[in-house]
Formats: C-alpha cells, sequence, structure tokens
C-alpha cells in the first residue's frame, strides 16, 4: 500500500510518467478521466446546494489536507473565494530536495474542478501566477441566468 | 446564513485525505486501460525510485528494520490493524484489511484491479538493489488482506 500521505509525489510521478508515453495531451487527458470519474461526491454536492455544496466540499477537503487557506462564501453575491497561502500538495513537492515536481503540476486543479463545475452553472476561476511558491487564489461564481 | 468565512492554519490540523487512495486507484485505471499491465507495473518503480530513493538508501544501511519503521508508522497513521514480525533476515507482516481498500469500498470508489500492484511491485522496487527481497504470499482483493515478506537473498 502506498500511504495517502505519500499519494502527492505518485500523483506527480504519474504526471511524469504519462507525459513521457502521449505528452501533455495524456496527461490532460487523464485529469479529464479523473474530473469524471472520481469528482462523484463534488458533483452531487454542487448540482443539490450550487455554491454552498463546493464549500461543504471544500470545508471537508482542505481540513484533511491541513491546509493554510482562507474560503469565504458570499451567498447573496454568488460568489465563493478561496485564498491558499499554502497549498499542501505544492508544499509538500518544493520540500523534497530528492525530486523534482511535474511542472504543470498545479494546472491539475484548473482541469478538475472546471470540469465539474461549469455544466453546473458554476464558473470556476483559479490564478495560478504564484504556484511556484505554493500559492493561488481562486472564485467560483454562479453564472448569470 | 448569507456570508462565511472559514480560516485555517495547516497546524489546525491532521494531515490525513482518504480520497486519495481512490485518486491512485484511478491513476492506475487508467494507465492498465490506456499501456497495459506493465506499464503499471514501471510507473510504480518509476514511482519508489524516485520517492522512496531515501527509505531505499536506509534499507541498504539498517536492513529491514529501516522497513518495519515504514510500515509500522504507515499503518499507525492509516488506522490499519498489522502484525509484524522481523528479524536481520526476515521481515512477514500480515495486514488484517488494507486501509486504502477498505475507505475506497466505504465510500464506493472503484478499486482497480491492479490496485495490489501498489503493495507487490512498491515492495519489490523497495528492495531493489538491496539484499534483500520481497514476496507478496497472500493478497485477498475483497479488502485488501494481505501477507507480506521480504527476506535476505541467498548470496550467488
Amino acid at each position: 500500500m502506498i500511504s495517502c500521505t505519500d499519494f502527492i509525489p505518485a500523483y506527480s510521478e504519474l504526471f511524469k510518467f504519462l507525459d513521457k508515453q502521449g505528452g501533455k495531451a495524456k496527461v490532460v487527458e487523464f485529469w479529464n478521466y479523473l474530473s469524471d470519474n472520481f469528482l462523484g461526491n463534488l458533483r452531487d454536492l454542487a448540482a443539490q446546494h450550487g455554491l454552498r455544496g463546493c464549500w461543504m466540499y471544500w470545508s471537508r477537503t482542505l481540513n484533511e489536507e491541513a491546509a493554510d487557506f482562507t474560503m469565504e462564501l458570499d451567498d447573496e453575491k454568488g460568489e465563493l473565494l478561496f485564498h491558499m497561502r499554502r497549498c499542501p500538495s505544492k508544499g509538500r513537492l518544493l520540500e523534497f530536495k530528492h525530486m523534482t515536481p511535474y511542472p504543470d503540476y498545479c494546472e491539475h486543479c484548473d482541469a478538475l474542478y472546471r470540469r465539474v463545475l461549469d455544466p453546473l452553472g458554476l464558473d470556476y476561476r483559479i490564478d495560478l501566477s504564484h504556484c511556484a511558491e505554493a500559492r493561488c487564489e481562486g472564485v467560483i461564481r454562479r453564472k448569470k441566468q | 446564513m448569507a456570508r462565511e468565512i472559514m480560516r485555517r492554519k495547516a497546524s489546525d490540523n491532521v494531515y490525513l485525505h482518504k480520497d486519495f487512495h481512490g485518486a491512485l486507484s484511478n491513476g492506475i485505471q487508467f494507465i492498465h486501460e490506456k499501456y497495459g499491465a506493465e506499464a503499471v507495473r514501471e510507473y510504480l518503480c518509476q514511482f519508489v525510485a524516485a520517492y522512496y530513493a531515501p527509505l531505499k538508501s536506509e534499507i541498504k544501511r539498517r536492513g529491514l528494520v529501516a522497513l518495519k519503521d515504514h510500515f509500522e508508522n504507515m499503518y499507525r497513521l492509516e488506522g490499519g490493524i498489522m502484525r509484524l514480525a522481523c528479524s536481520e533476515d526476515e521481515l512477514r507482516l500480515e495486514v488484517e484489511a488494507c486501509p486504502a481498500v477498505t475507505h475506497m469500498r466505504q465510500h464506493g470508489h472503484k478499486v482497480a484491479e491492479l490496485f495490489y500492484e501498489t503493495t507487490k511491485t512498491v515492495n519489490e522496487a523497495l528492495c531493489d538493489g538491496s539484499p534483500f527481497a520481497a514476496e507478496l504470499i497472500r493478497y485477498d482483493e475483497g479488502d485488501g488482506h494481505s501477507i507480506q515478506r521480504f527476506y535476505r537473498r541467498e548470496k550467488s
């Protein structure tokens, strides 16, 4: 068994392996596959509760991942903001001295979550310009009818 | 409630997100479907060589006790029940139910057909280049119950 605490390096190495096999396109294909086959929990919560469903989903996962973050839900405005001061995944990868992360590692978040939320009327945007320091911020907005 | 804010520091929580087991299982299934079973083993060997390089060095330096420490720590973190017997020449562990498989079954995640390779191939790759070898004596696909053995290779 690979411990779930060792998953992030396994994930990064998986991207490297797929990139070597079929280029970045194969990595993106995997992200789409994972989004379709694995994120049923987020899909169900967002379909049932909208933005609040996203809040419920990330309230659990980010706490289990021991992330350093602020999340803000404004129901009236139709916005969920998140500010990741230290991403637990990228931060962990940057700590390792004996291995390097997949160069486009952080793009998986954009690919996985947008694919789930967009068809449900939720616009997912993430700013990855500081991902080299394991920081990012984003917003999910209810699309106007 | 119209507006809610959640602020957390990393130190507020323990790092343990078991859903990751399901994501890894999907990764294994994807490689299997696209490139076949040998590619799954190749990927896992690549992962072990890269990530577990420090552990592999420890196995060469300290012997099987390094693996014993690794497994004790891992199953304690994951809440798995296992029995372990270790000597200089042999390490044998019996895992009652694999915590990864248990979590996936409980949460309706599909367990990849080759998920057992995360035990078999990973153990073999950990021993690669050391005086030891690994053997998966038993693996129950239902709950991941396993008997794993590491032993000193005979000198040729």
